[in-house]
């Protein structure tokens, strides 16, 4: 019964009305800060800082935590509206999200997303409930070799995310790595492909790749031929998803959920994966997986559950451990140590009133977010019916000033601009710019854990099959791939044969 | 020329992808092989770089094998003003401040929609967005940019 | 002509600076790291402070990147006069010469020191389950399994990673480093046991030590830390010279005028004495220093000739 004596302790801290007035702003800036692309939670928590410091220190985290989750769930408006996604996590909800908006079903994709959010974020919260020390250290068993194969299977997983040939999906995700390896290699200490310029010693943003790929290559894009769209959003079907979308869109969500957050509670950077995880598995076991890429309800409720199922889970490293798994939490740290709290193991036992009010805060924060956006849709998909040449330089203006926000240097918007023009090539050359987004974030990670895996193995590449995690992993890569890669060449063998 | 070009996408993403293969493989040489136990930094980007290569040589050779769309024309107007916008905004953000530099963004931008007029309205809508900004990033979040930078101070 | 008119409002702007009583408009304050850090949460404390002193906005301006160069390099080029000026590490002061090839800042011709804020010690932190429970059994262990001992560390040419250096410098042994991107994932694998041995700032790791999750074997200052009042120093446990701490530092772009320096000086000083502050500090393993600008000169001095001495030693230079 200590369970519900935690519940009950949550909820007599989350359900004041002080907490609760701040839960609500923080999901509403969040959200709305979210939804301005580029602007991510990192900068604009880094900016409310010193607002928090008059606060006491379950407040400040209840509401910095608003903050995140609420970015979090923004960022998929703005990636389903305009086909912009502000975070790696909804990279993958651009690809189907956009595509029902431009099918005039804006509407039901951003109630796909809210209640694929809602859902799973109830869930993580009961799983925090239930099982955080004991889920973090089984997250600790993950070495550097047990790393290294899964992300070895989320290349191949990323092989999944393109539509169209396999030859551009694997020239992308390749592209990707390398992009990904911009900046200081972590074992060494030396800079790569960095130009001797200090702005590219720590690699570039994933926000600025994303913003210029996305958002400028698809504005170049869309100037050059106004009519079409505009044509396209004209008639817009229910807001509301219809019985037939809500039978589909279950099963993607239970799925989403359950990858989200075991991959979340990985400290190594999980969360980052677990949308893109989450959309190939959906593809690969769908009944309707020919409709993926062309706007699926399926490939916006998974990852949205995955996504904010993974952000939740990301909690529990940082509570459980102190330790911090993405910049976010890093910031969250920062904040309770300026509080006087010293996050770590202790937190639970000795401030079991800040642990708990936070996790129940983030179930009413969930709710919250529910509640203010089912409302919004309506007013969202009006939005993008504004005319586009009136929209875009809005778009342009918040695109530039997010990018800019990320470290508050110039040299970020000029690489926007410098992926913009690349991101407009991809468009007219059919190179799918996802599948390079996961091997950007892949590339990195994949080397300093590959590196790291031998360099403490002494050399000995047996570690990645000799220890069990990872060898499972690499067995079910190398079942994924032939699953992956047996469709595309029978399908290549009968283009032939039709040819 | 002896064999026509097929799929014109497949023979610029070809170019493409081996461009970038081989500029990393050329880059890399710098950057210290190491062995396979220790490897070192570069090693994995020139194993990638010639992974790339061959794959824009895969492309290229299918250019002129299997059929393939056109281009089509490419965006010239959009694709300079937006880029040089966007280039014009980063330059000008820390010594002339957010509101000049937004001013400059939006113009530009602009200019390469077919459908922009540069009517009253227009103009009130900018005003309404250089405000929005200034006061929600400038004087709400606390974005560390002046409004007008030192070009306009004495 | 022109020279003239260029001449005369150089000599007004400098004549309406001395007049006009400093700060008269908001400061900058730049953090060359990202926030949530040691070095941001440093000058997130004493923002507010000198605010209320001197009734101006005190704006940081996080810019991070290439271990502090870029947001040092921001310093050195901006005006000196007061309103700007930057909260630092140890690496931007005194390692980063030694590591970037092609730095564009110098720490001592370009920076104008101001005070040293905080300094704490580093920890030699093991996983409890660890062989060596002692500094005498680890060294005992390198010297029998030279190269075999995983040193985690926060990145190749952090204070963490020379510490490690000068630490098997004085003892004559040697580890394998691996470096990670940060110290949070050097201690996730510390925690975990993948990696071996760590020296790590204070702050970052007392609460996995009094939680039982990481065992401390000595802090690397000359005297005990009062927070881990069992825990030996190095010098107890018989490793000499190798006393080391992580520290934060406040310094301007080289040239500030006097009167201003001596403001700005003692309005930081006033932040950092603040008892309030002091306590939180404290708190988490930090000592408040705030010393005059001469004795951080020295003290810069000192570290960049040690750092230097480690570095050539131990022949740590990027690949």
């Amino acid at each position: 019964m200590d369970l519900l004596n935690h519940l009950a302790l949550g909820f007599t801290t989350a359900a004041t009305a002080v907490n609760l007035f701040y839960c609500l702003v923080g999901v509403f800036l969040g959200t709305a800060i979210g939804v301005l692309p580029g602007l991510g939670p990192v900068a604009t928590i880094a900016m409310l800082l010193p607002v928090t410091f008059g606060l006491e220190p379950v407040t400040a985290l209840i509401m910095l935590a608003g903050i995140f989750y609420g970015a979090q769930y923004g960022g998929s408006t703005t990636a389903i509206l305009v086909n912009l996604p502000g975070e790696s996590s909804s990279v993958v909800t651009a690809l189907d999200g956009y595509k029902m908006a431009r099918q005039g079903r804006a509407g039901i994709a951003l109630a796909t997303a809210a209640i694929a959010s809602f859902f799973a974020g109830t869930a993580c919260t009961f799983l925090i409930a239930l099982a955080a020390p004991p889920l973090s250290e089984v997250a600790l068993q993950f070495g550097p070799a047990d790393y290294f194969s899964l992300m070895v299977l989320g290349l191949v997983a990323s092989i999944v995310l393109a539509s169209g040939s396999l030859l551009h999906a694997l020239g992308m995700i390749i592209l990707g790595l390398l992009l990904g390896l911009i900046g200081t290699d972590v074992n060494s200490g030396l800079p790569r492909f960095s130009f001797d310029l200090p702005e590219l010693a720590d690699g570039v943003n994933f926000v600025v790749v994303a913003m210029g790929v996305f958002g400028l290559g698809e504005i170049i894009a869309n100037l050059h031929d106004q009519s079409d769209r505009s044509l396209a959003l004209t008639r817009i079907t229910s807001l509301m998803p219809t019985r037939e979308d809500w039978k589909r869109m279950i099963a993607p969500i239970l799925r989403g959920t359950a990858l989200g957050s075991a991959l979340g509670i990985l400290p190594g950077g999980g969360a980052m994966l677990s949308s893109f995880a989450a959309y190939s598995l959906e593809k690969k076991v769908s009944r309707h997986s020919a409709e993926f890429g062309k706007g699926a309800i399926e490939g916006v409720a998974a990852p949205e559950a995955a996504n904010n199922a993974g952000a939740q889970a990301s909690f529990i490293p940082m509570l459980t451990l102190g330790i911090p798994s993405n910049p976010v939490m890093a910031l969250m740290i920062g904040a309770l140590i300026m509080h006087g709290i010293q996050p770590g193991p202790s937190v639970m036992t000795e401030q079991p009133a800040l642990f708990w009010g936070l996790v129940v805060s983030m179930w009413i924060g969930n709710l919250f977010l529910l509640v203010l956006n089912l409302p919004l849709i309506g007013l969202w998909v009006r939005m993008i019916s504004v005319p586009y040449h009136l929209l875009f330089p809005a778009i342009l203006v918040f695109c530039a000033i997010g990018v800019f926000s990320l470290a508050n240097t110039q040299f970020d918007v000029y690489f926007m601009a410098l992926f913009g023009v690349l991101g407009y090539l991809f468009r007219k050359l059919d190179c799918e710019p996802a599948p390079m987004m996961l091997g950007f974030i892949l590339g990195p990670m994949m080397e300093e854990f590959l590196r790291r895996a031998l360099l403490m193995s002494k050399g000995n590449p047996l570690v990645f099959v000799t220890r069990p995690i990872s060898a499972a992993l690499l067995v079910i890569s190398a079942v994924a791939l032939v699953a992956v890669l047996l469709p595309a060449l029978r399908r290549k063998r009968e283009e032939a044969f039709q040819e | 020329m002896a064999m026509p070009i097929r799929s014109p996408k497949d023979f610029w993403a070809g170019l493409l992808y081996a461009g970038f293969g081989s500029a990393a493989i050329l880059l890399a040489r710098d950057y210290g092989w190491g062995s396979s136990s220790r490897m070192g930094p570069g090693y994995f980007p020139t194993v990638l770089g010639s992974l790339l290569l061959l794959i824009g040589v895969a492309s290229f050779v299918r250019a002129f094998v299997a059929r393939g769309e056109p281009i089509g024309g490419i965006a010239w107007k959009g694709l300079i003003l937006v880029t040089a916008g966007t280039l014009l905004f980063g330059f000008l953000l820390r010594p002339a401040g957010l509101v000049p530099a937004l001013v400059a963004l939006i113009l530009v931008s602009a200019a390469a929609s077919v459908k922009f007029r540069f009517d009253w309205k227009a103009m009130g809508l900018m005003l309404v967005l250089v405000a929005f900004c200034a006061l929600v990033f400038v004087k709400g979040l606390g974005l560390p940019v002046q409004l007008l930078g030192s070009w306009f101070r004495a | 002509m022109k020279r003239l008119f260029a001449g005369l409002a150089l000599g007004l702007g400098l004549a309406s600076q001395t007049f006009a009583a400093y700060p008269d408009k908001p400061v900058t304050i730049i953090v060359p790291f990202p926030p949530g850090g040691s070095t941001d949460m440093v000058a997130r404390a004493i923002a507010p402070r000198l605010q209320q002193q001197f009734g101006q906005p005190f704006v940081i301006d996080n810019r991070a990147g290439a271990t502090g160069a870029i947001g040092a390099t921001a310093v050195k080029n901006a005006a000196p006069d007061g309103y700007t000026f930057m909260v630092a590490s140890i690496g931007v002061y005194a390692i980063n010469p030694f590591i970037q090839k092609k730095l564009q800042y110098d720490p001592v011709k370009d920076l104008d020191p101001i005070t040293v804020a905080v300094r704490a010690p580093n920890v030699l932190v093991t996983n409890p389950n660890f062989a060596a429970k002692s500094v005498p059994e680890l060294i005992a262990l390198l010297k029998k399994n030279p190269d075999k001992i995983t040193f985690a560390s926060s990145g190749a040419g952090s204070s963490d990673h020379l510490t490690a250096a000068l630490f098997w410098q004085k003892t004559g042994t040697n580890g394998i480093h691996v470096p990670y991107k940060g110290g949070a994932p050097a201690i996730t694998d510390l925690l975990a046991g993948h990696a071996d041995v760590s020296f790590q700032n204070i702050n970052a790791v007392i609460s996995h030590i009094k939680a039982g999750k990481l065992k401390a074997l000595a802090v690397t200052g000359e005297k005990r830390s009062p927070l881990l009042p069992d825990v030996p120093t190095l010098g107890e446990a018989g490793v000499q010279g190798a006393d080391v701490f992580s520290w934060q530092a406040v310094a301007g772009p080289r040239g500030l005028p006097a009167d201003v320096k001596k403001k700005l000086h003692e309005g930081i000083v006033a932040a950092l004495n603040d008892p309030e502050n002091r306590k939180r500090m404290e708190d988490v393993g930090f000592e408040i220093v705030a010393g005059t600008p001469e004795q951080m000169a020295q003290f810069q001095a000192q570290e960049l000739e040690r750092w230097r001495q480690v570095i050539q030693v131990g022949k740590i230079e990027l690949e």
